[in-house]
């Protein structure tokens, strides 16, 4: 179990990088910081022993979704796109510097990782839901196929 | 402190983010923060639907249904922000209240 200080951190980590993607004027550092709290939230789900949740999360939300609305932000042109603010585009880097660098000599060094679960519960929760859920999977399957061929549609629209 | 466990913190941060992305979107007049309240809106929802997890001996049902729900979410997200590309050419703005008066 992780203590309550470490859960109740990343909560606040989150509700802060959420009102500030959601009330900020610019478009650029929303852009940002809901990357930022797809990241926290993915680290979340992780902690808890949802390894394959929090992968997915990443993935999908912090990876793909943040290309595709910056690409969304950039053809509408809503917003110049410009950081503005040096000093907060290198105090942000030097955060994410320091957590892949402290991350990595956790992972690298031999130092104990308590908090890794053991990779029973992925390919547990693999089988639960390819026995018990596989119309749901094939459903889902659908949707995901059915969305990605209308987005290739509305983008390959022609003018008339 | 004694009454704070990880699900009542996770619960409450759901319901947080529920609602300042249910109150963006009211009052939003840009389509490109309605999309982005709309993804606030979904992170609440799977942090709830994860957190309902947590107490009970198992939680693969709450991780499924997790793991469906981040497929959705994704996959509205993405034809959402396609649609705004599109009235965008097609009206050149994304304020909701111009482009319905352009509409008539």
């Amino acid at each position: 179990m992780m203590p309550v200080e470490v859960t109740l951190l990343l909560s606040a980590a989150l509700i802060v990088t959420i009102i500030a993607a959601l009330f900020s004027r610019s478009m650029s550092i929303t852009v940002i910081m809901l990357f930022y709290a797809s990241l926290v939230l993915g680290i979340i789900f992780t902690l808890y022993q949802g390894v394959l949740v929090g992968l997915l999360h990443i993935i999908t939300f912090a990876g793909a979704m943040s290309v595709i609305l910056l690409t969304a932000v950039l053809m509408t042109g809503e917003s110049d796109l410009n950081i503005g603010n040096r000093s907060l585009a290198a105090v942000l880097s030097a955060v994410t510097i320091l957590v892949v660098a402290a991350s990595s000599y956790s992972l690298f060094s031999g130092a104990p990782t308590s908090t890794m679960p053991s990779p029973d519960s992925t390919m547990e929760l693999l089988s639960f839901v390819w026995t018990y859920r596989p119309w749901d999977l094939l459903i889902l399957i659908i949707i995901f196929a059915g969305a990605m061929i209308s987005l290739v549609n509305l983008f390959s629209k022609k003018e008339r | 402190m004694s009454m704070l466990t990880d699900q009542t913190i996770l619960t409450t941060t759901a319901t947080v983010l529920i609602f300042l992305g249910l109150v963006v979107m009211f009052y939003s007049r840009n389509l490109l923060k309605t999309i982005i309240s709309f993804q606030v809106i979904v992170f609440g929802a799977n942090l709830a639907l994860f957190s309902s997890g947590l107490g009970g001996a198992s939680n693969l049902m709450a991780n499924t249904l997790v793991l469906f729900s981040i497929i959705v979410g994704g996959s509205v997200e993405a034809i959402g922000l396609a649609l705004i590309v599109l009235i965008h050419k097609e009206y050149g703005t994304l304020d909701p209240w111009k482009i319905r008066r352009l509409k008539h």
